[in-house]
Order: C-alpha cells, then sequence, then structure tokens
C-alpha cells in the first residue's frame, strides 16, 4: 500500500493523456455503477488501482442487497487502447477530502489524466416518456467552451439552499479544479419512479456523450433494446393499473401528483418492474 | 492540513478564548459579541479541507465557481489589560453523522488550536458553552465554571454569579463537557496550559430548539470580562435577547399546562447561594425531566 495514501496498485498502467470517468453505486437509476459496468464490459478494462476502505467507510458488518453481501468498492478499471480509466466506487461516508484527494493521486501519478467526467442524477417529476437530459457543471470557463460541441444543457445556475450541502462531486470538481484538472459533472434527471430502478434512457445519455467526447467507437444497440422492453414494460403497468396510467398522464400534461399518489406511483411501478413486469 | 497566519501580530502574553457552536450556541454568541465589540481583527484559520464536508457551491451558467466551507478563524486583539487572541470555529468537525466533536478530528482541530496559542506564548485558555439545567428562561442564567487545575478554583470562587461543578445540585463535583469546548480544555492541560470552560444555563426544556440562548452568552460574557478585568457592553446582546424571548415565549405556550405548570414552578427558583437547594424536592426534579422527556420525544426528535 502506498505510504501517503490508502490505495493499492495491482499493476502500474501505461498511458498517454487519458480521461477518467468516476461513477458512484448509489446513484439514482443505477446511473453510475449502470454506465461505468457498461464501459467496463464494452472496452474490456483491466483493474489496476483500488482504495483501500478501512477511513472511509463503516466496516460495522455488511449490507445485503438483492439476496448478496455487498462491500464498499472503490476500483479503477483502465483501457489502454482508448486511454480510459473508469473509478467505480461507493460513495465515502467519512474522510471526504482525503477519499477524493486519493482519487486525484491516482489519476495525475499513474493514469495522466487530462479530463475528468463525473456522473450524477437528481430528481426529476417528468414522466419517463420525456427525453432525458444531459446537464453539465464544469471547473472552468475553457472546458465548458469545449462542451458547446455537443447536445447538452451547459447553462445550469445553483446555490446551496440553507440547510443543504454541496454533492461529492461538486466537492471533487473544485478539489480538481485545485489541481488545474479540467473536469466536468454530469447530470441526468430521473423520473422520481425509476429513482430505485435501472434507467436505461439515462445511461444511454450519458453513454451516448462519452461515446463522442472520448471516440470510443461502442455500439449502444444493446441500451437501444434495453430501453424499448423497459417502455413495454411501463406501458403494461399502465394499461393494467388505470390509476397509473392517470398519474403518469397528469405527470406528462406538466400537472404535479400528491405526496400520496407519488408514493403509489414509485410502489406501483417498482413492484412491478421486480416482478418482472 | 494546517494552520494558515495571514500575519504575526506582537501580542504579550495572550490569552486564547475559543468556541464552537453548541446547545444554544451560547458560547460561541459570547466569544462573537466579545471580539465583536472590542474590534478584534481576523489574522489567521485552520484550513478546513480536511476537517469539513463543504457548506455551500455556487454554479453560474454551468461553471462551478466556488465552494464554500465551514471557517475556523483566529482574531487578535491588543487591550491594556489583556492582549487577546479568539478563536471561533463555525462548526464542530463531527465524524459519521455524530452531533458533536470527537475522535482524531476533534483532537487534531483541538491541538491545531493551541499550535497557535503557544506560538504567542500563550498560557491560559478560555472555551464556553451550554450548562442543561433545571431551571426558567425567565431568570436569569448561572455560569458553571470548570478549570483544568485545582489551583484555578480559588479563582473561580471569587467570580459572581458563578458555580463550580461540586456547587451543582445533585453533581457531586462530577459531570461532562460535550464537543470541542471541552476537548479543548483537557488538551490544554496535556500541554500544560492553564484553561478554563465558562458554561452558561439553559433551561432543560429549551436544549432541544433550533434557538440560540443569547440570555446566557450575556452570563457567559459577565464572568468573561471579570475574569479578564475589561469592561464591555452587551446591549448587543439584550437586543438579540429580547427578539430570542418572543420565540421562546411562544414555543413555551405550546407546552402542555400540565407540564407547563411543572415548569413554572421554576420561575421561582432563586438561587442565592450556590448550594441552596431551592423550593423544589429531588423527587419533583424528577418529575418535571421526565415530563419534559415525554414531551419532547412525542414531539418527535426533541425540537
Amino acid at each position: 500500500m502506498n505510504p501517503v495514501y490508502p490505495i493499492t496498485i495491482h499493476k502500474e498502467p501505461r498511458l498517454g493523456r487519458s480521461s477518467l470517468v468516476i461513477g458512484w453505486n448509489e446513484d439514482m437509476g443505477n446511473l453510475g455503477r449502470g454506465v461505468t459496468d457498461y464501459l467496463n464490459r464494452k472496452l474490456k478494462v483491466e483493474e489496476f488501482a483500488e482504495i483501500e476502505p478501512e477511513d472511509f467507510f463503516p466496516l460495522g458488518g455488511v449490507a445485503v442487497e438483492d439476496n448478496v453481501a455487498r462491500f464498499p468498492d472503490s476500483k479503477f478499471y483502465v483501457c489502454p487502447e482508448h486511454e480510459v480509466v473508469v473509478f467505480q466506487s461507493n460513495s465515502p461516508g467519512a474522510e471526504w477530502h482525503k477519499f477524493l484527494d486519493a482519487v486525484l493521486y491516482v489519476a495525475e501519478h499513474y493514469c495522466r489524466v487530462r479530463e475528468l467526467y463525473i456522473l450524477g442524477t437528481m430528481l426529476s417529476f417528468d414522466a419517463h416518456t420525456t427525453p432525458r437530459q444531459l446537464l453539465t457543471v464544469a471547473n472552468s470557463a475553457e472546458m465548458k467552451e469545449v462542451l458547446g460541441r455537443y447536445d447538452l444543457a451547459r447553462d445550469m445556475d445553483y446555490q446551496t439552499q440553507s440547510g443543504g450541502r454541496p454533492t461529492l462531486n461538486s466537492f471533487l470538481l473544485w478539489i480538481a479544479k485545485g489541481r488545474s484538472i479540467p473536469g466536468v459533472s454530469l447530470w441526468v434527471p430521473i423520473p422520481f419512479y425509476l429513482a430505485a430502478m435501472e434507467d436505461a434512457q439515462a445511461q444511454k445519455k450519458v453513454l451516448g456523450f462519452l461515446n463522442e467526447r472520448m471516440d470510443l467507437r461502442i455500439e449502444l444497440t444493446d441500451l437501444d433494446q434495453e430501453i424499448r422492453e423497459q417502455n413495454e414494460r411501463l406501458a403494461r403497468v399502465r394499461s393494467r393499473f388505470p390509476q397509473i396510467d392517470d398519474y403518469i398522464n397528469r405527470l406528462e400534461s406538466n400537472l404535479m401528483l400528491s405526496e400520496e399518489e407519488n408514493g403509489e406511483l414509485i410502489k406501483k411501478i417498482e413492484d412491478f418492474l421486480r416482478e418482472g413486469g | 492540513m494546517g494552520i494558515r497566519l495571514y500575519q504575526e501580530p506582537h501580542l504579550r502574553n495572550p490569552i486564547l478564548v475559543a468556541s464552537w457552536p453548541g446547545i444554544g450556541n451560547i458560547g460561541i454568541i459570547a466569544v462573537d459579541a466579545l471580539r465583536g465589540v472590542l474590534e478584534a481583527e481576523e489574522f489567521g484559520e485552520i484550513e478546513p479541507e480536511d476537517f469539513f464536508y463543504p457548506k455551500r457551491v455556487l454554479i453560474k451558467k454551468g461553471v462551478l465557481e466556488y465552494l464554500e466551507f465551514p471557517n475556523s478563524k483566529f482574531y487578535f486583539k491588543r487591550t491594556e489589560a489583556k492582549d487577546m487572541i479568539f478563536f471561533a470555529g463555525e462548526e464542530q468537525p463531527t465524524e459519521r453523522g455524530r452531533m458533536y466533536a470527537e475522535g482524531k478530528k476533534a483532537y487534531q482541530m483541538a491541538n491545531l488550536v493551541l499550535d497557535v496559542a503557544e506560538k504567542f506564548k500563550c498560557r491560559r485558555v478560555y472555551t464556553s458553552g451550554a450548562a442543561v439545567a433545571l431551571t426558567h428562561h425567565t431568570t436569569k442564567p448561572r455560569v458553571w465554571a470548570v478549570p483544568n487545575s485545582e489551583s484555578l478554583v480559588p479563582e473561580i470562587s471569587g467570580y459572581k454569579n458563578t458555580v463550580l461543578m461540586s456547587d451543582i445540585e445533585g453533581r457531586g463535583g462530577h459531570g461532562n463537557i460535550t464537543g470541542l469546548n471541552g476537548l479543548l480544555l483537557g488538551v490544554a492541560k496535556k500541554r500544560g496550559f492553564e484553561g478554563i470552560c465558562l458554561m452558561g444555563e439553559i433551561p432543560v426544556y429549551l436544549q432541544g430548539l433550533p434557538l440560540s440562548y443569547p440570555r446566557a452568552s450575556k452570563s457567559v460574557l459577565e464572568v468573561l470580562s471579570q475574569s479578564l478585568k475589561i469592561q464591555v457592553k452587551l446591549d448587543k446582546l439584550d437586543e438579540l435577547d429580547r427578539e430570542v424571548e418572543r420565540s421562546i415565549e411562544e414555543f413555551y405556550q405550546q407546552i402542555p399546562l400540565e407540564i407547563r405548570g411543572q415548569l413554572d414552578r421554576l420561575r421561582h427558583v432563586a438561587y442565592a447561594q450556590p448550594t441552596e437547594p431551592g423550593p423544589i424536592t429531588e423527587e419533583e426534579q424528577k418529575k418535571i425531566m421526565e415530563d419534559v422527556e415525554k414531551f419532547f420525544k412525542k414531539r418527535g426528535g426533541g425540537g
């Protein structure tokens, strides 16, 4: 293990200047894990480093998800051919600065990272039939300029509200700025009733951008198939439950639902999709 | 992780007054008021990144403009009576969702504050906070004083409106000072500093409210001025007290009549002597505490 940073390097990658994609496992719509898993699979990456968990995660036991015991993971993968590095991790619960510093240490010292892409989601009250948007926050005016070539929303204004806190992505973007690493956080609004499920549309939106930006030449047709299947399942739930159809119709007409109606919609959709739709 | 000093003022054996937020923000309001009245000058800070999660982000037209962290700042003031260093922490460096600082981070921060004190040849440290007590909000809060050495007890005994832990009913000289306001006192002792923690009383039924309690801050400041042999005008604190008083009264009227009846009896508790038990028996005190606890549990989360 590195004497300063709690990282283990399994194998030093050979890279010129790389791009780093960062995804968190806990994202809504499974965006972070979904996109990084997809990249890892398609780019045939190799794991080369990890951040040791003990300083950053409560290790009083293990969480069980979908019948399987989970343990916090913070791993780096590399695809030398495309000069892409993927960092997939649980988001830390403590020592955030030390953790993010360790991520950027690996990025600078082992990957010669020239650009950083951080994946994130936000809750949306739009229906799933509304096309997904991709919003961006850059850590420099130059980086924002670069993004001008793509179909992105680039003019977000935001200030933390009273009682709130900035996201981990903003924290990371800020530290990267301090180290002069150009970076951008990518935000996809996820329909609230898909927050705990897969949102293939959202994943495709991000992957489409990364594909173009990094010239990865990945065929995304399998994602189209997933999107079609999910849309069919959602159409089935609408036809089987007129009340759910009514709720989604109202969302499609930009009408708000009551808290109770939101809850009912979430539960019905989640139950239906989990049962295999 | 470290200290950043913008200047190194020449100070003659200064004392350090440090505080962090806590119950009723009693200590931090007292320290802020004192340094405000004295027009103390900022001269340094503890770098925040390793201690805190950021508190605010500003994004303008899609570009991350600014990320703001909680402040931990040093100020100084030269006066004829004493030179002073103030330290005000905007937040306590908590870990894993706890309310007060504890563990490695808290210990590191306490040591950094004392590193600055030591650099300027300071040998005495004051901290301040809240003492949750069975008192009424219409009575003048006392100040509980805890020194980090027995040699300071005679001095503290001479302060007005101040009690030692051994004077507090039913405590037998024991107690805890939670968070950095307490920890700094201990670390100061370890490093050979004299230290005194001054805690203003806050009524037990106000401890869970998201309100400041400037009345107790004023009591703390009165004692601190005595100890430092300085005179300060406390008009601003009086003003703040009047504002908060209205919210407290509104809250008080929401307490069920039966419990309020019990609490009203505290209005008449006057501690002429520190050891005087007052007109409420121990049994009655226990009953009041139980009723207040039940009320807050029912309200959900104590405030």
